[in-house]
């Protein structure tokens, strides 16, 4: 991972950018015969290229990321972009086994690949992967842009207030951006962090609903942003997460109505083509994969959908009713490179590429070394400490069961001595290979929010269940605009079984608490975190209030070494595997 | 502006409570049951006169896919028309198919509104069917419905 003036010559070399001038001496860095000029390597098109980032979390620097091994969803969308995964997405998207594809895409082989291609992303490289890509198309042909989840995901940017990670955008040279974790600092902080980033932060899709504010109905955020790139002129309309205001804690944007609002975004792509007059109008959006090819059915004239929030890999753009929609996975792991051909003012070509950012194979600038290093520095003894180690993988991800939620979910039991937990199904976090420390940055990567508190109350036994048909209904709907893009909420000290084709507020049946049926009359002692399901709940326990990171620290460092199995506490009855392929088919 | 400024009074629950009762005459109330206290199905037939009711491009309505707070659900019913004397929207109305009291605002119009829209906020007892309704001046009735979810809220 160290960097030097060769490296950095390699890879020029590599991209051709050096001409027959080209001066390295010796053959690049490669890793299972691939060099930095491999992955990066791209048949340049047209005049104009976007790059496009992600749900990068705040991972500044690189990491392990295991991709699902269980992605399950109504029957309808099963084996559809969005919902693959394993084998089924290895098989869609044509990749070799063992290769650094299927690593990055896939959790097959996962703990073997990564001793052998190491971690992923981390601003540094991707800022390698970045100036090569302004450098080939010259820098005022490029635009950077991000589909938001940026700002919230580690402990730096927890203990920063977002701010480290607003240094990092804008180090990369972020040129636009939307959002929907970095709400969650806030509206005040937001708006604060806002004057810091160079980049441009735009969403049709906030609108005031203050009815004492003299802007009530109005938006809050520029809608679009015009740039004129390469000769053309391109629309970029922003679409931040529209269900911020129920997936997350009100009270963080009390006064802004979010929603899908695709009434508003097709006057939009109008007003730019009509009265505008530009060449191509682009989305930069957090709806999540499956939600934007909902958008594209029913949106006209849209060019390209750049999308965010589920956290997929899709090697290949899907094309729905003439609009492209890519998407660029999670945690800084890819930067999408769209190369637009735009001639008579009509894009006539297009190329895209989905590039791993392999870290001990993408040389790391200095200068994003030097950033992480300022920003790490005040919290590196915390950061820094080794709590204990895992015996098996700890990974986050999975549509019911992932071992690092079970290992926080045992934390919380076991602290606050409670019957039931409930944890939430967010897809970011972190994972750590199998017997290996666990160090505190790690508890950080899968629990630092602005609302890290552990609630313990008490809910009805047929409250519980119809919670759990509530939160199975947000995963499950058949309807796209219907789902949160979450994955379900993670349950400790009980186990039940689910139709996930069932129909809504009768899928889930035969649940145990601790072995015995649950009984609907019955109160049960709970504790949870990131939700809000304590609002549901009586006779919160307020002196037993603490943060879960600080639970799980202290857990794990009782545990010395944990062992978490990966049995799932969810029967899954209408499914014979956790990947299958369209119909239902297991391989 | 004044678009902006109604909808404002009816975010302060003002405009609901002033404009559904004006939609009969006192004589009128004798002589019918209301629909407010009907189901669905019973509330939108008695609206109709039992006539047929039929899907229809020309009607918008908006609302939001998964309710930010169930309590007050913004909705907007737009219906295309010229509004002149031969050809007006008389009557829109405004549903939730599985409330209690299914009918949730009628409101009345005339050639002189210039435009047939309405906008208010709406108490969904859980997810359920928003339904609007327009009645035209050549006495057919068109209508457009949307699903909206009332969750506690899921996970991102």
């Amino acid at each position: 991972m160290d960097i030097s003036r060769r490296d950095f010559f390699q890879i020029a070399a590599a991209l051709g950018l050096l001409g027959s001038a080209g001066c390295a001496t010796s053959g690049p860095k490669r890793v299972d015969d691939l060099s930095a000029g491999d992955i990066m390597g791209f048949e340049s098109t047209g005049n104009v290229t976007l790059l496009h980032i992600c749900d990068m979390h705040a991972h500044l620097k690189p990491l392990y990321w295991r991709e699902p091994s269980t992605l399950i969803s109504a029957p309808s969308l099963v084996g559809t972009p969005g919902f693959i995964c394993g084998e089924t997405f290895r098989d869609f998207y044509g990749i070799k086994s063992g290769s650094l594809d299927a690593y990055f895409d896939t959790y097959l082989n996962f703990e073997s690949l990564a001793k052998k291609f190491g971690k992923m992303g981390g601003i540094a490289h991707m800022k390698t992967i970045i100036d090569a890509v302004r450098r080939d198309r010259g820098a005022d042909n490029v635009l950077l842009m991000d589909s938001g989840d940026t700002w919230q995901g580690t402990g730096v940017a927890l203990k920063t207030g977002g701010e480290a990670i607003v240094d990092a955008q804008n180090y990369l040279g972020v040129d636009v951006m939307v959002g929907h974790w970095e709400f969650t600092y806030g509206k005040e902080r937001v708006m604060e962090l806002l004057e810091k980033l160079n980049a441009e932060f735009i969403t049709q899709n906030v609108i005031d609903n203050d009815p004492f504010s003299d802007n009530f109905e109005e938006l809050v955020f520029k809608p679009y942003t015009i740039k004129e790139v390469g000769g053309a002129k391109i629309g970029i309309i922003g679409q931040s997460f529209p269900f911020t205001s129920t997936a997350n804690p009100k009270h963080f944007t009390e006064g802004w109505s979010f929603g899908l609002r695709t009434d508003t975004l097709q006057s939009y792509v109008q007003e730019l083509r009509e009265e505008k007059g530009v060449d191509c109008v682009v989305v930069l959006s957090h709806d999540g994969f499956s939600v934007d090819q909902e958008i594209a059915r029913k949106v006209h004239g849209i060019d390209f959908i750049l999308s965010g929030h589920t956290h997929d890999p899709s090697p290949r753009p899907i094309t729905i009713n003439g609009t492209v929609i890519v998407i660029a996975g999670s945690h800084g792991k890819y930067i999408g490179r769209l190369d637009l051909d735009i001639k008579n003012k009509k894009v006539v070509d297009y190329k895209y590429k989905l590039i791993p950012v392999a870290a001990n194979i993408i040389p790391a600038d200095p200068a994003g070394l030097a950033l992480v290093d300022k920003w790490y520095k005040p919290y590196d003894a915390e950061m820094n400490e080794v709590l204990g180690r895992t015996k098996g993988t700890l990974y986050k991800r999975d549509t019911f069961h992932s071992t690092f939620d079970q290992l926080i979910n045992d934390a919380i039991r076991d602290t606050m001595d409670s019957e039931i937990s409930f944890t939430p199904g967010y897809r970011w976090g972190t994972t750590v290979l199998p017997d290996s420390p666990i160090i505190m940055d790690n508890v950080y990567d899968m629990t630092a929010i602005t609302y890290p508190e552990v609630y313990t109350f008490e809910l009805k036994g047929s409250q519980i269940a119809t919670l759990l048909e509530d939160i199975a209904d947000n995963v499950f709907n058949a309807n796209p605009l219907y789902q949160q893009g979450g994955d379900m909420s993670r349950l400790g000290g009980m186990t039940y079984d689910i139709k996930v084709g069932g129909q809504a507020g009768k899928r889930i049946g035969n649940v145990k608490v601790n072995g015995q049926a649950l009984q609907d009359s019955r109160m049960y002692k709970i504790s949870a975190w990131g939700g809000n399901l304590q609002n549901a709940g009586s006779n919160l326990r307020e002196a037993m209030i603490k943060p879960v990171y600080d639970v799980t620290r202290d857990y794990i460092k009782r545990q010395g070494t944990v062992n978490i199995s990966s049995d799932s506490n969810v029967n899954v009855v209408d499914y014979g595997c956790g990947c299958p392929k369209t119909g239902n088919v297991c391989s | 502006m004044l678009r902006r400024t109604f909808i404002q009074w009816a975010g302060l629950g003002l405009a609901a409570t002033v404009l559904a009762p004006s939609v009969l005459s006192a004589e009128e109330k004798q002589k019918i049951v209301s629909p407010n206290a009907m189901k669905f199905t019973d509330a939108l037939d008695k609206v109709t006169g039992g006539k047929k009711v039929s899907e229809s491009s020309k009607i918008k309505l908006v609302a939001p896919e998964i309710a930010e707070n169930g309590a007050v659900v913004p909705v907007k019913v737009d219906v295309e028309s010229p509004m002149s004397e031969s050809d007006y929207v008389k009557r829109i109305h405004v549903f939730a198919s599985k409330n209690a009291n299914s009918r949730c605002a009628s409101v009345e119009l005339t050639p002189a509104n210039g435009e047939a829209y309405f906008a208010t906020r709406l108490k969904l007892g859980g997810t359920q069917d928003v339904v609007a309704v327009a009645e035209l001046s050549n006495g057919t009735f068109i209508t457009a419905k949307q699903s909206v979810k009332v969750t506690i809220g899921g996970c991102g």
